[in-house]
């Protein structure tokens, strides 16, 4: 029953990623006086990569890159509340697990795309983990305040007791809440963040290698990162509520990653990283300090 | 375990980060660049002599393929070194609205490179904006010319034909359009914080470097060298045009986006008064019968300033019905191959494509 219930699970949230792909696509073209694609474009980009040969490999370990970073990402399902329906697991200190899977992702695409030796996917590889010790960081003091002021690790119990629309933790928790927004933007690889792809700098980047059904499986893993992390922001921040309004406000959050997205530039690495570790770890840091006074 | 001292790799010419057929060998320690070394050869068509084997007339198709982006400078000075040669009158309606095409294949040139900027910064709604607002230029000369990229429009003795009715006011309201859309490019490119941030103080060009290694155009102007070669050698009817020479100084990659951006509008004011001033007439000279045109022995070079830099040709007469020489000085190849090579060391990878695109290299005229 659990495990039907999570297929279930995994094809409604890998759908709602690829259709949030399509929209945002169609969004973008707007902003860019362009008609776009239509909505449904990314499901007919995954299903023609999925259906593709590959024909070339660099090793074993290029080949499981992809399915480490899929694995990674579809184990984090389980840890996901959707709304009001109670996660397939859930305990005291998930929150810990979830940011761990989140991890694996990047390093699976690190460990498949180092293989494949190109130097672009190199390069974007080195400034994906150096980022990461950026947003990492951010989002998880603003989190941090959330949990000392709920005193729980589980990220079940601060939705539970978060409540819905009124008692957001938004509002008491805006410091934290905007330091949590930018570190979402980095983490999604977002501009102006976007560097580990950055087609005019290192071609792609990690993805510069992959074809066929590698290519797939990472639109598929990107997909669902996307519900994942907005999700993750969503459950910390933006309250319960049944699953529509759960979709409604993953939506809305990645719609405004997106806009973001479109008119910015992107920064160096170290900018970058700078940037992390100077405002917002300030932000986030005032944050905690303002749960301390207020308890 | 062998030490890596430096990786490599190459940008271009299948590579967002470079414009056109040509590429880039790069060695970075980290993330920063040690050396650099241009490649080109993808490219080489052989202009220069099959010129040589042509009638006069015949090469006016052939050379606007010279620089893709910018095709009509030569035209231009194609057209302006025979007439030199030959001692031919351009009548003045004729060289008004080669200014005309000249200025608007500027802009439509300035709007490329915004976009070329803006997209190796990853600011992707500039480059989308930028050559949709560079259609409408296109759509002008598809009807003044038939032509929307290569326009052959400017031949030896004056112009094809003269303006078709009511195109003036279709230009003004191209201008007006660019001009409104200015304000939202300022907004979203050129006033962007993070813009600056990336761009002020990378990849600095001294005013005596500049000179010494004979940059010419807008990245010399950036440098706050104020020459152009509009107002240095005149050509045309441009000694009767009003517009200024915008010079910003610092030499950086930042000085030399805002330098075009300052010279975009100085085009729109120039094209607004040869609408105005454009005088009735004739637009061609009549040319002896082009099997029999023999030009006497002579040789002559011409100049003009393009959306690059100074443009130039020589061009040798043998006395016959063919050209003897035609020599293309480019402005791209100083700017893409020996400065290039000197000032993207030490640079950072991010940095790399931004400096390049900020040159403005145009590929197609380093190799002919």
């Amino acid at each position: 029953m659990v495990i039907l219930e999570f297929f279930l699970v995994l094809i409604g949230i890998t759908a709602l990623g690829l259709l949030y792909g399509g929209i945002a696509r169609k969004w973008s073209a707007r902003i860019q006086r362009r008609y776009g694609p239509p909505f449904y474009q990314n499901f007919l980009d995954v299903f023609k990569l999925l259906g593709k040969k590959n024909t070339k490999s660099h090793g074993v370990m290029f080949a499981l890159g992809p399915v480490i970073a899929f694995t990674g990402i579809i184990l984090s399902l389980f840890f996901l509340p959707l709304g009001n329906s109670r996660p397939l697991l859930s305990f005291e200190g998930d929150i810990f697990v979830l940011f761990y899977l989140l991890v694996i992702a990047p390093l699976g695409m690190a460990l498949g795309a180092g293989e494949a030796a190109n130097p672009n996917a190199t390069i974007g590889i080195a400034r994906g983990l150096t980022l990461m010790l950026g947003y990492e960081l951010i989002f998880f003091l603003s989190a941090i305040a959330v949990m000392v002021k709920f005193n729980t690790a589980s990220l079940w119990k601060i939705v539970e007791i978060q409540g819905t629309f009124p008692k957001w933790n938004l509002f008491p928790f805006f410091l934290s809440a905007f330091a949590g927004l930018i570190a979402l933007q980095g983490m999604m690889g977002e501009k102006p963040f976007d560097l580990i792809v950055a087609p005019h700098e290192i071609a792609s980047g990690p993805m510069v290698e992959y074809n066929g059904k590698y290519l797939g499986l990472l639109q598929l893993y990107h997909a669902i990162a996307i519900v994942v992390e907005t999700g993750l922001f969503v459950n910390v921040f933006l309250g319960g509520g049944s699953i529509l309004t759960f979709i409604l406000k993953t939506f809305f959050v990645f719609m405004l990653a997106v806009t973001i997205d479109n008119i910015m530039p992107r920064f160096r690495i170290g900018q970058a990283v700078k940037f992390y570790w100077k405002y917002p770890l300030i932000i986030s840091l005032l944050g905690i300090l303002v749960v301390f006074i207020w308890r | 375990m062998e030490r890596i001292e430096h990786f490599e790799y190459f940008i271009g010419p299948q590579h967002p980060g470079v414009t056109g057929n040509m590429s880039y060998h790069l060695w970075a320690r980290g993330d920063e660049i040690v050396k650099i070394v241009s490649s080109v050869g993808y490219l080489h068509r052989g202009f220069e002599k099959l010129m040589e084997y042509r009638f006069w007339i015949q090469n006016v198709p052939m050379v606007p393929r010279i620089c893709v982006p910018e095709p009509d400078v030569n035209e231009i000075l194609y057209a302006m070194g025979v007439e030199r040669l030959a001692g031919l009158e351009v009548p003045e309606r004729a060289q008004y609205i080669r200014v005309l095409v000249l200025e608007l294949a500027r802009l439509s040139a300035y709007l490329f490179y915004f976009a070329g900027v803006a997209g190796a910064l990853g600011l992707y709604t500039i480059p989308q904006w930028a050559i949709g607002d560079r259609d409408y230029i296109l759509d002008l000369f598809e009807e003044l010319t038939g032509g929307r990229v290569y326009h052959i429009f400017i031949t030896p003795g004056g112009v094809r034909r003269d303006l078709p009715p009511g195109f003036k006011e279709k230009v003004r309201k191209v201008l007006k359009h660019l001009k409104d859309r200015l304000s939202d490019y300022d907004r979203l490119y050129f006033d962007n914080a993070l813009f600056i941030k990336r761009t002020k103080g990378v990849a600095v060009m001294t005013k005596e470097y500049a000179l010494e290694m004979g940059v010419t155009g807008p990245n010399l102007r950036a440098t706050g060298f104020r020459y152009d070669v509009r107002r240095g050698d005149p050509y045309l009817v441009y000694p009767k045009l009003e517009f200024d020479i915008p010079v910003t100084g610092g030499g950086d990659n930042y000085s030399r986006v805002m330098q075009r951006r300052l010279e975009f509008e100085e085009s729109i004011r120039i094209i607004e008064q040869v609408l105005d001033m454009m005088p009735e007439g004739p637009v061609i000279t009549k040319l002896p019968n082009p099997f029999r045109w023999k030009i006497e022995k002579n040789d002559v070079y011409v100049r003009v300033e393009s959306s690059k830099g100074e443009f130039g040709y020589y061009v040798v007469s043998d006395g016959s019905e063919k050209p003897r020489r035609i020599h293309v000085r480019g402005p791209s190849y100083t700017h893409g191959i020996q400065v290039a090579q000197e000032m993207a060391v030490g640079l950072r990878i991010a940095d790399v494509p931004v400096f390049l695109f900020s040159m403005d290299v145009c590929p197609p005229d380093i190799e002919r």
